[in-house]
């Protein structure tokens, strides 16, 4: 009889189930295997999907490694390896972390050392071993550049606590976030954001194009003494100055290097319409990246909102115990949700729900058709518009030219109450589908009565008035003013008084919630009236900085005293997104491509403005490159003008090329959602694979331990890890 | 910037800078915050690295934490000694990581260890059913709070083992993007 030395089979620790590659060959016959197809898909998508993917998984990987081993380690993990082996695992992976770190660009490993999931200390320990490293590979003579890189990386340090000085108002949102939440706090972020903006707009336009106007002072035809009137109508005594567009003379201003008044006021405004459309872009994709994620499944209700919705940063202990309350609501909900029946809908029950969908998106639509259609009428009627034109010195023809946008206001407030009112009708089976119907049909409205107000502003002005662009930009003006005076008026009915006869007289109303996608809808309207107003108004972003400034602390009072936190926070950042992608289209794009038509097709008035007497304000720029065309110097400006810009095929070709590149990346995404749904395949098939090898190691552990009380002298006491324990494994699973 | 301090030695500020999310300017906020919870115990001059460590209750007092629901839990994930007596380095890391520059797998990382309540690496069902009851208590019957633990064990588990690990969490997390948003605390 020969003694047997019995193998000890060792089940790999629980990490290796994870760190192990990605396509391994297996010696399983077992039938829950994946298809043959992923091989494939694997090696087809390998080039394009291992640099991002590589990094997540990586990352993953030593995380993992870090936390696992050696104090947090299951006991499953740390099964049959003696503490020596423990603490030499351990020191391995952290120098190949180490080696990791050190072949990585400067920026990248400050990242990766900051984002390591370990305790303060070990941090530190890997980051003076990192640093040790690269200083001794460093010769001597590259010294300097460490130094040079070190001083740099200081100087970006200084820089980011310097540019924290210009943080206004981090207490008064930390306050917001603590008592109302991120939803609510999100908000105010995005009034922040719009008012970054137009702090620019104004700044440049000063600079470039205001100062040197001031300074070499137009003559100024007639100004009518300064009466009160004109705070709110922007005619009369601001009639020729610059805040207006009629203020402006197009001459060249001698000076040392001659400054062309003409170029700047047009290179002014493209230059800030080109910064906002690339600034939009950068913020819209990043949000969207974050936000909205690749596979499409269900999040739904329990797990994602006991786990992942609790909101941290609010403190208030009020608001917490009302965040509580809620989320035990919701979870309620949820359960009954599950418990009871999903009844069918009879088809009679879903045609009446189809009809009155239908018929509350005809009475929307017709509500909107119908504000633009009595905007228009008002608008082109004769004796209201140009009365004040014809006679400027009446005052109340000038109170006249306040009518319209008046009007204007009171259909933004009364229809969108009306559109809620209608929403009442239907009935949704998502709640977010109610909050994206209803902003939907907002921002229709919103972007009509702008539509309608352009198209007048484009199409009859400029033939019936001698400075149409001031009087557009005077229109803007006024619309301006009276929105933020309806805004007001909004706060102190909307919510003030709303507040007290919810307390006070019906109970039942309750404390009105602060609704978020209203408020923001009317941010984005008056910023496109911004945006239009540049090309007409230079000065106009004063204004908007103003009122968005009063708005800020008149919204922060009044959300204290008057509103309660929103109910549903769920999919927040979702709408967020949202909410820039409107910020972007349709408004800025509407913007740029009215300004666009008024530059490249509209005839400037004749007797003010830079670009009076010129066909239309773009010849600024043919005179422009004309005129250099004969320095030898910058020949080259004027062969990519005339070669480049001016041709049709450029345009062809790059649009090509994006539509391609477009459609190459749509087909990348598509293969990351296989590879997603194959990969969540095998993650399940994994487990099984684990519940299976436990069971048989719970077996063998329970035969050993009859033999060993049978025969004891026949086994090795010392434990090991056997490397080639796939191969101990029978073929016959 | 240029702002002449005492507390610490540059080098200290340095590897502060280069190991947290915060500033220069910030980590001398923080650290005269945390100075403020117990002025007698830290010294102002951390040059010599001295060993101070203010116990659990100063740390739960802070206003930005003292209503928080999981206040126990972060300082115990967060601190050296498991108990919740945080350092001054304990102090940072924790802010560092609860700030909004930290990046969404580190902050799922830390979310799945203060909700792993008996720190053995998963989240199982006793877990699940602390973190409900300190998130409503009272509120939901003993049914319902075991109704709700299956609920999401059978949403989140992929490898079906019956309770929830590292990568089930980061895949949920992956499907909220709420949560960069939401686990944050300002300081």
């Amino acid at each position: 009889m020969e003694e047997q030395k019995y193998q000890q089979i060792i089940v790999p620790p629980a990490w290796y189930w994870l760190v192990k590659p990605v396509t391994r060959t297996t010696g399983h016959k077992d039938k829950r295997r994946y298809s043959p197809l992923v091989p494939c898909i694997l090696q087809l998508y390998h080039n394009f999907l291992v640099p991002p993917v590589r990094q997540i998984y990586d990352q993953n990987s030593r995380m993992r490694r870090m936390s696992v081993f050696p104090q947090h380690g299951t006991a499953l993990g740390n099964l049959g390896r003696t503490a020596n082996e423990i603490r030499q695992e351990a020191e391995h992976s952290k120098s190949e972390l180490v080696s990791d770190l050190v072949n990585l660009s400067a920026g990248a490993r400050f990242q990766a050392i900051r984002s390591l999931p370990m305790s303060f200390n070990e941090r530190k320990t890997v980051r003076n071993r990192v640093n040790s490293v690269k200083l001794s590979k460093t010769v001597l003579a590259a010294d300097c550049r460490q130094q040079v890189s070190r001083s740099f990386r200081r100087f970006r340090a200084s820089l980011a606590s310097a540019r924290q000085h210009l943080i206004i108002w981090q207490d008064t949102l930390k306050e917001i976030g603590g008592r109302f939440g991120t939803s609510v706090l999100s908000y105010f972020l995005f009034l922040k954001w719009l008012l970054q903006f137009n702090l620019f707009s104004f700044i440049i336009n000063f600079c470039f194009i205001t100062i040197p106007q001031i300074v070499h002072a137009p003559n100024i035809s007639s100004t009518t003494g300064f009466r009160g009137l004109e705070l709110l109508t922007g005619v009369g005594y601001f009639n020729q100055t610059v805040l207006f567009y009629g203020g402006y003379n197009g001459e060249e201003i001698v000076s040392k290097p001659v400054y062309n008044m003409q170029l700047a006021y047009f290179f002014t405004i493209a230059a800030y319409l080109v910064l906002c459309w690339v600034s939009l872009i950068y913020s819209m994709s990043r949000s969207f990246q974050k936000n909205f994620v690749l596979e499409t499944g269900p999040v739904s209700g329990g797990a994602w909102r006991l786990l992942c919705s609790w909101d941290f940063s609010v403190v208030n202990e009020k608001a917490i115990q009302y965040n509580k309350n809620n989320l035990a609501i919701q979870l309620k909900e949820s359960l009954s949700e599950r418990l009871q029946e999903k009844n069918k809908m009879s088809l009679s029950d879903r045609i009446k729900h189809l009809s009155l969908h239908l018929l509350a998106w005809l009475l929307s639509l017709g509500l909107a058709i119908g504000s633009g259609a009595g905007i228009y009428f008002l608008g082109t009627d004769p004796e209201l518009a140009f009365s004040f034109s014809h006679n400027p010195n009446n005052l109340r023809a000038e109170a006249s030219t306040l009518l319209l946008p008046v009007v204007v206001s009171l259909i933004n407030l009364i229809v969108p109450l009306l559109y809620s009112l209608i929403s009442k009708i239907e009935s949704y089976s998502n709640p977010r589908a109610k909050i994206y119907i209803s902003i939907i049909r907002n921002v229709i409205l919103k972007m009509s009565i702008l539509g309608i107000l352009c198209f007048y502003w484009l199409n009859f002005v400029p033939n019936s008035i001698s400075c149409w662009e001031s009087f557009v930009g005077q229109s803007v003006y006024r619309l301006l003013i009276i929105d933020f005076i309806f805004c007001l008026l909004g706060i102190f009915f909307g919510e003030f008084l709303r507040n007290v006869i919810g307390t006070m007289c019906i109970q039942s109303l309750g404390v009105p919630e602060f609704d978020i996608a209203r408020n923001v809808l009317d941010l984005i309207y008056a910023q496109t009236l911004a945006w239009i107003g540049i090309y007409f108004s230079p000065l106009l972003p004063v204004m908007q900085v103003l009122k968005l400034f009063i708005l800020f602390y008149l919204k922060k009072i009044s959300l204290s005293l008057n509103c309660q936190p929103p109910k549903h926070t769920g999919r927040a950042a979702q709408i967020q997104t949202v909410f820039i992608a409107l910020l972007f289209f349709p408004s800025f794009v509407g913007v740029l491509s009215m300004v666009a038509f008024t530059v490249w097709s509209l005839e400037p008035s004749n007797q003010c403005g830079p670009f009076q007497g010129l066909k239309t304000p773009f010849h600024t720029i043919f005179n422009w490159t004309a005129s250099i065309q004969n320095f030898p110097e910058s020949n080259w400006v004027w062969w990519i003008f005339e070669n480049i810009l001016r041709s049709e095929l450029f345009y062809y070709l790059i649009s090509l090329i994006v539509l391609v590149i477009t459609y190459f990346l749509w087909q990348i995404t598509q293969g990351r959602k296989q590879l997603i749904k194959t990969l969540r395949e095998q993650i399940v098939n994994e487990g099984k694979d684990k519940a299976f090898l436990l069971n048989k190691l719970q077996n063998l552990q329970k035969e050993r331990r009859e033999m060993a009380s049978y025969r004891p002298q026949d086994f090795d006491q010392t434990p090991h890890f056997n490397p080639n324990w796939m191969n101990t494994l029978p073929l016959d699973m | 910037m240029g702002n002449k301090q005492t507390i610490f030695t540059s080098q200290q500020l340095d590897a502060y800078q280069d190991c947290t999310y915060f500033t220069r300017k910030e980590i001398l906020r923080l650290f005269h915050r945390y100075r403020d919870l117990a002025p007698q115990l830290v010294p102002l001059d951390y040059k010599n690295q001295p060993e101070v460590r203010l116990p659990y209750e100063l740390i739960g007092s802070m206003p930005e934490l003292k209503d928080n629901p999981f206040r126990q839990r972060i300082a115990e994930v967060f601190s050296e000694d498991g108990e919740g007596n945080m350092t001054l380095d304990d102090f940072l890391d924790m802010f560092s990581v609860l700030s909004e520059m930290a990046p969404r797998d580190l902050k799922a990382y830390y979310a799945f260890k203060i909700y792993d309540f008996n720190n053995d690496d998963f989240i199982c069902k006793s877990d699940l059913e602390k973190t409900l009851n300190k998130l409503t208590r009272n509120e939901l019957t003993e049914d319902e709070v075991r109704m709700v633990c299956e609920k999401v064990i059978d949403e989140a588990d992929l490898d079906n083992d019956g309770r929830l690990s590292l990568e089930d969490f980061q895949h949920m997390i992956m499907r909220a993007p709420d949560f960069l948003s939401t686990f944050h605390i300002r300081i």
